[in-house]
């Protein structure tokens, strides 16, 4: 049996388009609330671990190791964690399992990203060669474009509206208008959401999560240490992870992630709980299907009823599993190696109960999911005062 | 000649033996000897850990399981769009990306029976892409 693995100290910054920080700074401005929050120095820490995706994006080779230092870390290890837009639950999985083995018993756990040093066009291209460069990118296909095909498989299968997919939408603005580390802090209307340019058809931009720079720490320890440190330590009950097919073609459905399942199975077999008990979620809503999709095949409603689930608001505040309160992908941003630490973040506040004006009421069990690509990479964390 | 309308991967024997047979509109997949599972697109190594794959003529007819139309497409393909990006299911159990073109979207059904033929989008390069059977 593995043991218990707490997190004791969260920090985030601003999420937005920073011209005025570079990753290091970004870093920075996490790391020290995090470090402030758990009442322990960089000095206390075994070692990093460092979840940034992309070094075009960041234009800066290795920078793990710039960040490493920029903390303050200097002879201490570090290991820098990859996973595309699940880089920062990979980041949070990987702390985890080095906590257990017993190598580490306090690690600072980094997620983050620079996205907008380059235009839109050189984003949209650089995300694409995430894509199969051999049989998926010569045709031209796009990160929107994928959910897109999702999407008019989920429209086409199960009746999923154009209004349904802009709910989503409004949902998420609506509580990242209250949250002040968020990239677009605005509310949308449905017609606005519904109205807006296409981007990859049936997706539009409102559709579409943002491009964004930020970043976002968390302390995490052994149970022994952990509880030394604080005494209100948000347990890790139960990782899962898993994967899908590289070519999207192959896969026998294109209406929901066959990685989610699986990784949502082992999660909740290990914390013990079923979907029923979440009381509040993070899930991947890089794209509004993805978001209906994720209720799905995390077990929130049936198969199909994603659409059915938003529009009767039972992923808002007073609904059966509120998700995305801090704005989501979609209005607080996502910056891809921060975003899953981000996403820890939320949910230690909303367990502790810091989370003010957005609180979910005696939330008890979250969970975190987070993916990369189009599921070749899928994170389910389960966390539980 | 290479593949793709865009690309900068090296043009390896498979690749240019797919490439070769397509300008002369033949689709060709590879097939595992020992597990006999097939591959559209072809692979050089069998997801079973073989490496011994032969050719096999794919069928050039199948419908369409989904589609969407990149408006916003990426640096390199920016001079096609907008352009429609679609999953068809081939006969035979195989599933393969590619463009479609012959259709106006405004009409475009998930169903759609489709053939796959080859495409050269400049003098240097080919593609197969689809259009309505």
């Amino acid at each position: 049996m593995p043991s218990k693995v707490g997190i004791v100290g969260i920090g985030h910054s601003k999420f937005g388009k920073r011209a005025d920080a570079t990753i290091r700074e970004l870093a920075h401005e996490a790391v020290r609330p995090a470090l402030e929050d758990a009442g322990l120095t960089v000095g206390d820490m075994d070692a990093s671990v460092i979840g940034i995706a992309g070094e075009e994006f960041a234009m800066q080779g290795a920078p793990a190791a710039v960040v490493h230092d920029y903390v303050g870390m200097r002879n201490k290890p570090t290991y820098r964690v990859e996973a595309a837009c699940a880089t920062g639950s990979a980041a949070i999985r990987t702390a985890w399992a080095l906590i257990n083995s017993k190598l580490h018993d306090v690690v600072l756990v980094i997620g983050a990203e620079t996205m907008t040093r380059v235009s839109s066009a050189r984003a949209t291209e650089l995300m694409a060669r995430a894509g199969d460069t051999r049989w998926e990118y010569p045709f031209g296909i796009t990160f929107p474009g994928f959910y897109a095909l999702m999407a008019t498989a989920h429209m086409s299968e199960f009746g999923t509206t154009r209004e349904q997919l802009s709910m989503v939408s409004v949902k998420n603005h609506k509580y990242g208008a209250m949250n002040p580390y968020a990239h677009l802090q605005k509310e949308v209307s449905l017609e606005e959401a519904v109205k807006s340019i296409i981007i990859s058809h049936p997706l539009n931009l409102y559709d579409c999560c943002l491009i964004s720079d930020g970043a976002a720490a968390v302390v995490m320890a052994s149970e022994e240490k952990a509880k030394q440190i604080t005494d209100t330590p948000i347990w890790i009950r139960g990782l899962g992870a898993a994967s899908d097919s590289m070519l999207i073609a192959e896969r026998p459905t294109l209406t929901g992630l066959m990685g989610t399942k699986a990784a949502a199975k082992r999660a909740y077999e290990m914390a013990g709980i079923g979907p029923g008990d979440v009381d509040v979620a993070e899930v991947h809503d890089c794209f509004t299907i993805a978001e209906i999709m994720a209720y799905e095949d995390l077990g929130f409603c049936e198969k199909g009823k994603g659409g059915k689930f938003i529009e009767e608001q039972q992923s808002y505040i007073g609904g059966e599993v509120p998700v995305n309160i801090d704005g989501g992908l979609k209005s607080k941003g996502h910056p891809l190696g921060a975003t899953g630490v981000s996403m820890a973040v939320e949910l230690v506040k909303q367990l502790r109960g810091e989370a003010g004006n957005r609180q979910v009421s005696n939330a008890e069990i979250a969970l975190s999911h987070n993916v990369g690509e189009t599921g070749q990479f899928v994170f389910v964390h389960i966390y539980s005062r | 000649m290479k593949f793709g309308y865009t690309s900068w991967l090296p043009e390896t024997e498979l690749v240019n033996t797919f490439t070769e047979a397509l300008g002369n509109n033949k689709l060709l997949g590879t097939r595992c000897r020992k597990c006999k599972q097939k591959y559209l697109p072809p692979r050089a190594h069998c997801k079973c850990g073989s490496t011994e794959l032969e050719w096999f003529d794919a069928p050039n007819r199948g419908k369409i399981r989904t589609y969407t139309v990149v408006s916003f497409a990426p640096e390199s393909m920016s001079k096609y769009a907008p352009y429609i990006v679609g999953i068809a299911e081939v006969e035979g159990g195989m599933s393969l990306m590619g463009q479609l073109t012959g259709v106006a979207p405004s009409t475009l059904k998930v169903g759609l029976p489709i053939q796959i033929v080859a495409h050269h989008p400049n003098t240097d390069r080919t593609v197969y892409k689809f259009k309505p059977a």
